[in-house]
């Protein structure tokens, strides 16, 4: 092997200065991935990776602040009615897409229309804004926005790429090559999407309308950017390290210590907001049904331990349904169900689990205390070392995790009915509390377009979360959502693991890279120069 | 029926690989359609949607068609050489697979040549030699056939990319990004074909015709390149095709770990996401490949062994 591969070393051997260089790509930042856009109509896709670049190409209505209110961007200003059911946006002038066609509030109408519209086949952008009804043109930059009920989230909605206003013209036109010719207004506009290897920008000479969060006006520093897909966590880590790419996303946690000791890379860290990386349990039917075996379930894994020792200690675990730099989060949730072995099996045996089968399960009327937890291999395949390792430690107080792969048809089968499982894992970014009403909220099953896959029904989580969603005053919802908070806790409704975190790396030519609320990494304020 | 004309005979085996094609387009659409799991939900990915919104879906795709009706739609498709438009990335599977194409072939090229070359000069260099080499030659084929790709690519990366900084780490076009993928699948292969080769070499040389050459006074080398060589080639010839035909469908594992495009990450992704117009499109053209090569490995028998040219098959 190490024959052949010498080899071939000696006869190609020429070829190594072709080698991209950091100098050779000029002011073009390259960025590696690990995941690549289906389509990039953000209206389309629900991929966190389609958020990143759209980021670029598309501007929003208006824009979140890290402290979670809102600032005018496209739009100037807007007025919400009392019943908090009209929005009234004015929007800005002089504001030009990338096929030329001007900015006005007829694009916010298309854009809103579109992300609704079931041809549009929409997977996430619809559901942000499930209260949207109708919008009205005024006049060139007045739009009128009706909503089918009080909702504090819309704004938060509009601020996200996934509801970037699209060019009218594009949308009316050219239809049918939305996911591969998306026309913004952004800082930067797509020339290439070469499928399974890159996805190239360049700057938009034009742009000068960046949101006031921005360091900077104008177009943007870098010539273009370069997104780069790179699965593999190894490679991606090499491509950094070898100076391929100037930055990658989603730093293999064991390569940090790496990255720190190399002097000359950096590393970005910001932890997502939303949902973090959680247990959803069937709480309708099964063992789960029963609240005391939830408890003993949530107090039989060590998640301080397993999630410090599997992830390097760059992920913190977590407490809530929420993650810490989500709006509203409470920390009174903090420290609630911690590792308790003993408290665990007590409750167990309270709860009728009191025999035990040759493998050490608990048993109760002739059936083992199995609990079925399917997963994805594709979606789900990295936190597999986490789910063993809850596996062995459930196991230790007669809990039998069945951790099983089965392929995407099957799953969704299950999640759908909510039959034939017990559990079910998954995280969900966003900047916004009310993402607990689609998992938790009664209404929102399955068929409705929510994740309460298990029917849960609870009038007390209920009543707090539609408080929150109606609120506009800023203690009304907080008190509202640390009440939804608690209560997931004190009825052990869901297990969340650990909080998800952006680990970004960078060379050190690159400065002024930052998060946005939803810790993706903005490009706009980037600039390449010498190392500092 | 004597000598069978070439032209008929052509005739009859290209006939033969578009049946073969159309058999395989068959065989994608009905396991797709057995998989379990409701094809538009899958498709619509883990984000749930409304039962609206989601019937609409079905409509528009035409999911909500008797599975015949589907299938004969599908076939009528077929015949016209439309492809189709794949469901996920809403982008004709025509330039989906144009796209990944070169991508794929200039990779099965480069490693089935690479693999060939070393089958050749571990099985000719071996067979029927001496007692160490020989053991030497049979440990690294049981190697390179144990070792997974995977954990190769990644060792070759590590030497020859991070450390030593001369292929690219990650994508890389043109020949410096083809060395590295192209060694560690050429690498998967060269065991398997060298075993083959080096086996039908020595039967060939126990027989008589050898020891008389032998006695005529060829030596070793001579008798292994001039003689039990074209006796080998025909069960390597046969493997090849295979092998080759295999590679043409794309290496789902050696595109991930070297970030290549290629046929076997469309086609892995579109089976785990159920999109048909892309898995059937991905299948026709490697079933296309795949019938193609096996006519040209036909072809070769013919003249590597001229006495099947008699028997007019």
């Amino acid at each position: 092997m190490a024959l052949l591969a010498l080899l071939l070393t000696a006869t190609t051997s020429g070829c190594a200065g072709a080698l991209d260089t950091p100098r050779s790509r000029g002011n073009v930042l390259t960025y590696g991935i690990d995941q690549q856009p289906d389509c990039l109509d953000p209206q389309v896709s629900p991929l966190d990776v389609t958020a990143l670049v759209d980021r670029n190409l598309f501007d929003s209505l208006v824009e979140m602040a890290p402290d979670g209110h809102f600032r005018p961007w496209l739009a100037e200003r807007w007025s919400v009615s009392a019943d908090g059911r009209t929005y009234t946006f004015r929007v800005r002038d002089g504001v030009t897409f990338h096929d030329g066609t001007p900015f006005t509030a007829h694009a916010v109408k298309a854009t809103l229309d579109h992300a609704v519209d079931p041809r549009t086949k929409s997977q996430y952008a619809a559901s942000l804004i499930s209260s949207y009804r109708s919008s009205r043109v005024v006049d060139a930059s007045t739009v009128v926005v009706r909503l089918s009920r009080p909702d504090s989230a819309f704004l938060q909605a509009l601020s996200t790429a996934y509801l970037g206003i699209q060019s009218p013209t594009s949308l009316r036109e050219n239809t049918g090559n939305l996911c591969t010719e998306p026309v913004g207004s952004g800082p930067f506009r797509l020339t290439g999407w070469a499928r399974n290897r890159s996805l190239e920008m360049e700057r938009n000479p034009d742009y000068r309308w960046a949101p006031p969060g921005a360091r900077h006006s104008g177009p943007a520093h870098l010539d273009g950017l370069v997104v780069q897909f790179i699965t593999e966590g190894t490679a991606r880590f090499g491509a950094l390290a070898t100076g391929q790419v100037d930055a990658i996303g989603n730093v293999p946690p064991a390569k940090i210590g790496a990255l720190k000791a190399s002097g000359q890379l950096r590393h970005l860290r910001a932890e997502s907001p939303g949902v973090p990386n959680t247990v959803f349990l069937n709480t309708r039917s099964g063992p789960l049904a029963d609240e005391r075996v939830r408890k003993a379930l949530l107090r039989s894994v060590d998640l301080d331990q397993l999630v410090d020792t599997l992830y390097f200690g760059r992920y913190s675990r977590a407490w809530g349904a929420l993650t810490p730099t989500t709006p509203y989060y409470s920390a009174s949730v903090e420290g609630r169900a911690p590792y308790d072995p003993d408290e665990a099996a007590r409750l167990l045996d309270a709860a009728g689990w009191t025999g035990r089968d040759s493998r050490g399960i608990r048993v109760k009327d002739g059936r083992p205390l199995a609990l079925r937890w399917p997963y994805i291999q594709e979606v789900h395949g990295k936190m597999s070392a986490l789910a063993q390792g809850m596996q062995a430690q459930a196991k230790q107080v007669g809990i039998d995790l069945r951790w099983t792969s089965v392929d995407a048809g099957a799953f969704i089968q299950k999640t759908d009915s909510g039959r034939g499982l017990e559990m079910f894992s998954a995280s969900f970014v966003r900047a916004e509390p009310d993402i607990l009403r689609y998992w938790f909220g009664s209404r929102m099953t399955i068929a409705n377009g929510g994740g309460n896959v298990f029917h849960l029904d609870d009038p007390v989580l209920d009543r707090a979360l539609a408080d929150g969603a109606a609120a506009s005053d800023p203690q009304a919802r907080a008190a509202a959502y640390a009440r939804a908070q608690q209560r997931l806790v004190d009825r052990a409704l869901a297990l969340p693991t650990y909080v998800p975190v952006s680990l970004v790396g960078t060379s050190d030519r690159v400065h002024g890279l930052r998060f946005e609320p939803n810790a993706y990494p903005l490009f706009y304020d980037v600039r390449l120069g010498d190392p500092r | 029926m004597t000598t069978a004309s070439p032209v008929r005979w052509l005739a009859r085996r290209l006939l033969l690989a578009v049946l073969v094609v159309f058999g395989s387009a068959t065989a994608a659409f009905l396991a797709m359609e057995l998989t379990p799991g409701d094809p538009v939900r899958t498709l619509l990915g883990t984000t749930p949607q409304t039962a609206e919104a989601t019937e609409r879906i079905r409509h528009d795709l035409g999911f909500d068609r008797p599975l015949l009706v589907r299938y004969g739609l599908f076939l009528g498709r077929l015949v016209t050489g439309d492809l189709g438009t794949s469901y996920q990335l809403q982008e004709p599977v025509r330039s989906l697979v144009t796209g990944q194409l070169w991508s794929t072939v200039t990779l099965a090229l480069a490693a089935f040549t690479l693999a060939l070359a070393g089958a050749l000069v571990l099985a000719v260099l071996t067979a029927g030699g001496r007692r160490l080499p020989r053991r030497i030659a049979g440990f690294f084929d049981l190697l390179t056939i144990s070792a997974p790709a995977f954990w190769i690519g990644v060792l070759l990366l590590t030497v020859f990319s991070f450390r030593l900084r001369l292929f690219p780490a990650a994508g890389g076009t043109g020949l410096s990004g083809l060395v590295l993928p192209a060694v560690t699948l050429a690498l998967s292969m060269v065991g398997t074909l060298s075993q083959v080769l080096r086996e039908a070499m020595e039967r060939s040389l126990e027989e008589p015709f050898a020891l008389s050459a032998k006695a005529r006074g060829t030596g070793l080398l001579g008798l292994r390149l001039r003689h039990a060589l074209r006796h080998g080639l025909i069960p390597l010839v046969t493997l090849s095709g295979w092998t080759l035909g295999a590679l043409l469908s794309g290496a789902v594992v050696i595109e991930t770990v070297f970030s290549r495009p290629g046929l076997g990450r469309v086609l892995a992704t579109a089976i785990t996401s159920r999109d048909l117009p892309v898995v059937t499109g991905v299948v026709v053209v490697s079933a296309a490949a795949f019938a193609l090569i096996t006519v040209a490995v036909d072809a070769l028998y013919r003249i590597i062994d001229p006495r099947l040219r008699e028997v007019g098959t």
